[in-house]
């Protein structure tokens, strides 16, 4: 069954490396020369109060807080959906317990610091401030984690159980273990290992929408027939340029070759030198995206040649992470 | 509304504490005959604990599975793999037809055994590296998928002690939208020190065999162990001849919307989810002819559980059960551990029994104590609940 639906982006909040909740970035970037940068957080007491600021972790805070902001610039209260990635979940909770538990053993361990090193507390921490008691769902696959929420919340609009959906994906970095994601190999030579907290709010009607959503469709190594097919559905009513994945990094952009060869004279578009590399990346190319089609420009700091783009048929987020997760998500202007 | 494709389970395969597959655990089920017990494999200090271990060591699993001594690999990514093996076996599914399969995991834990273990060698030293990268839900989900092959697309699921029923619940949702005709969906989680000690810090695990639904529960014991499901859609399994096991009828996914750790008073996200279960079936609640509980023998998840239950079924209240007291609460894994036990209950025509009970709870509903053996069951409701509310109900019918 070939799925015809569309879905307006009502809003699309950030809290990353970049000035928090806002787009200052696309005219006047932040610039770092470290390889690790945590997040500009904001001032969270117009979101949260100061009693429950304390009891969490960094992450929490500024899922609620994107969050939030998302519901309140789009109008929508109460969501019928929330539905969250995470690569790590709530990560320096789980290293807070787990350096604990390794160096001083099993007797003084911390329920606060064992509840939020579970994936889903993001989630759930939004369903509980906003009283929501519709479908509520965390997916954690690596980078792949904000790709795979959206394309549930996108099924969800499909099979008619929803109207409205909050999707986020939210990822924070400890020293200890940005350490550990180089060694690893998730953050590779050049990259700047960053945190993330992206909300954007999806739902069937509304007004002053970014833009609308038109098709998520998520690939295990994919052939290469199966690329070319999906890319030729995608594009068909032809687009301004393509959202890729690439860093700066040989290794991690040569993964996106195949755009070169399947979508020749494309403009292709870089978000992670801005935002950096994490778990959430590709949350952060997806709200870029947004912002260019509401904007109707793409700012010089994405693109390749460093030359602003006008932005009026739409853009193709593409997503490749270890060269065997593939999502593509079309995004296209309202009332096109 | 589009979607209106019929999804049935052509396959299923499971490793728990009461039996390493699907005629082990039916056995254990009709003699009653727990898993929980003594700890035998994970090194800890809280020895005091009993828990439902699945009774092989890593390296057991790892012969079974046959991956070389020295692959960096985890002890949940190792019982996934068992659960799966088993599932594809029984659904007829070789390495070429998982490039038009979906895979759909849940787990929380991931590769914590592991990362517990080696932990000092990642800060201080480059000697356990490749552990770096089984640390996360993500790379569990791989592990297990790539020892039979590249499946269509995967991802995973982390909604805590609901995972795996809301892996479930997606790959329906895939199949019922043509996204693929065989989604492959379930869970798999391993104890580690790391959940042991973070349930033992929130005070819910029992010292003693755990007693769900019984007036003296005193908290849960952990399990683990993984459980998969083939999903397919109802022409393609015809068109394939495949055999069916049963059908996934209807299923809902609330959040109680409470508390992080707890279940409120009403059991409002227990009954939203068991309601929108039901009606996505068009069935009304006295169609269901036996409730596989959550039941988890914390005081505050059976008492929840019990109202919502009441408040779902009113006077018809079905035969209901928790299978934890025999497999221990096998928490992200638990969704589809459970999924099996329905289906083996569906086809064999039995009613689990809720091990570990002996005395009422106040305003509590009295758990299924007889295997009423010969029974034919057409419908039933499993029930999965996580921390953070995540509420997740299935329900599983009988196919003619």
């Amino acid at each position: 069954m070939e799925q015809k639906t569309s879905v307006k982006i009502l809003s699309a909040k950030q809290i990353t490396i970049q000035n928090p909740l806002c787009e200052e970035w696309m005219e006047n970037p932040l610039e770092y020369s470290e390889d690790y940068v945590r997040a500009v957080d904001p001032d969270f007491k117009q979101f949260i109060s100061a009693g429950d600021a304390r009891r969490m972790g960094k992450l929490l805070k500024r899922a609620l807080a994107t969050s939030l902001s998302a519901l309140q610039e789009g109008g929508i209260e109460n969501p019928d959906a929330i539905i969250t990635g995470t690569g790590f979940g709530s990560i320096e909770n789980t290293e807070l317990f787990l350096d604990a538990l390794v160096r001083e053993g099993e007797q003084l361990l911390k329920p606060t610091q064992f509840m939020q090193s579970t994936h889903n507390t993001a989630s759930s921490l939004i369903g509980i401030h906003t009283h929501c008691h519709g479908y509520n769902s965390t997916y954690s696959q690596k980078g792949f984690s904000f790709d795979s929420a959206l394309y549930d919340a996108w099924m969800q609009f499909c099979v008619g159980r929803i109207k409205s959906a909050l999707v986020g994906s939210h990822d924070e970095m400890s020293p200890v273990f940005s350490g550990f994601v180089r060694k690893a190999g998730h953050v590779r030579e050049g990259e700047i290992c960053s945190e993330a907290a992206i909300s954007v709010l999806l739902a069937e009607n509304g007004d002053n929408a970014y833009c609308t959503l038109e098709g998520v469709k998520l690939f295990d190594t994919p052939s290469e027939e199966t690329l070319r097919k999906v890319l030729a559905d995608m594009t068909a009513g032809s687009i301004d340029a393509v959202m890729t994945g690439m860093s700066g990094n040989r290794d991690n952009d040569l993964w996106y070759g195949f755009l070169n060869a399947m979508l020749p004279g494309v403009p292709q578009l870089k978000y992670k030198p801005v935002f950096g590399v994490n778990f959430s990346s590709s949350a952060t190319g997806f709200y870029s995206a947004a912002c260019c089609i509401r904007e109707g420009r793409i700012p010089a700091i994405l693109t390749t040649d460093g030359k602003p783009l006008e932005c009026r048929k739409g853009i193709l987020a593409v997503n490749v992470v270890e060269g065997r997760h593939y999502s593509f998500s079309l995004l296209k202007p309202c009332g096109k | 509304m589009t979607g209106d494709k019929s999804v049935l389970i052509t396959g299923c395969g499971i490793v728990s504490a009461i039996g390493q597959d699907c005629g082990q655990v039916l056995d254990s089920l009709l003699q009653v005959r727990t898993g929980v017990g003594p700890l035998k494999y994970l090194r800890t200090e809280h020895t005091e604990f009993p828990v439902g271990e699945v009774k092989l060591s890593d390296e057991e699993m790892e012969r079974m599975m046959g991956i070389a001594p020295g692959t960096p690999t985890t002890r949940t990514a190792l019982m996934g793999m068992i659960a799966l093996h088993e599932a594809l076996g029984e659904a007829k599914l070789g390495r070429d037809d998982l490039k038009e399969c979906g895979f759909v995991n849940g787990t929380t834990v991931g590769g914590m055994d592991k990362s517990e273990q080696y932990y000092l060698d990642f800060i201080e030293n480059d000697s356990r590296n490749a552990y770096i990268n089984t640390h996360d839900c993500g790379s569990c989900s791989e592990m297990i998928a790539d020892r039979f092959g590249r499946f269509k697309m995967i991802t995973t699921i982390s909604t805590a002690c609901s995972s795996a029923a809301n892996a479930i619940e997606m790959a329906a949702d895939m199949i019922r939208l043509g996204e693929a005709d065989i989604v492959v969906a379930g869970g798999s989680e391993c104890i580690t020190k790391f959940h042991l000690n973070g349930f033992n810090s929130l005070m819910i695990l029992d010292h003693d065999q755990c007693r769900p639904f019984d007036a003296g529960r005193a908290g849960l014991n952990l399990g683990e162990g993984a459980a998969f499901v083939v999903l397919e859609e109802a022409s393609h399994a015809t068109a394939r001849n495949a055999r069916v096991l049963a059908r996934l009828s209807g299923y809902g996914n609330a959040c109680d919307a409470f508390h992080q750790t707890a279940s409120s008073p009403d059991g409002e996200g227990a009954y939203l989810a068991m309601s929108k279960a039901l009606a996505m079936a068009g069935l009304k609640p006295s169609d269901i002819d036996y409730v596989n509980a959550h039941g988890t023998g914390t005081p505050n998840n059976d008492e929840s559980e019990s109202q919502a239950m009441m408040r779902v079924f009113g006077k018809d209240l079905p035969p209901v059960s928790s299978t934890k007291g025999m497999t221990g609460h096998t928490t992200s894994a638990s969704g589809a551990i459970e999924t099996v036990i329905c289906i083996l209950a569906l086809r064999n025509g039995f009613l689990p029994v809720n091990f570990g009970f002996s005395n009422p709870m106040d305003n509590g509903i009295v758990p299924n104590m007889e295997l009423n053996r010969g029974c034919k069951l057409r419908h039933v409701l499993c029930n999965s609940f996580g921390f953070g509310g995540n509420d997740s109900s299935l329900v599983i019918s009988a196919v003619e």
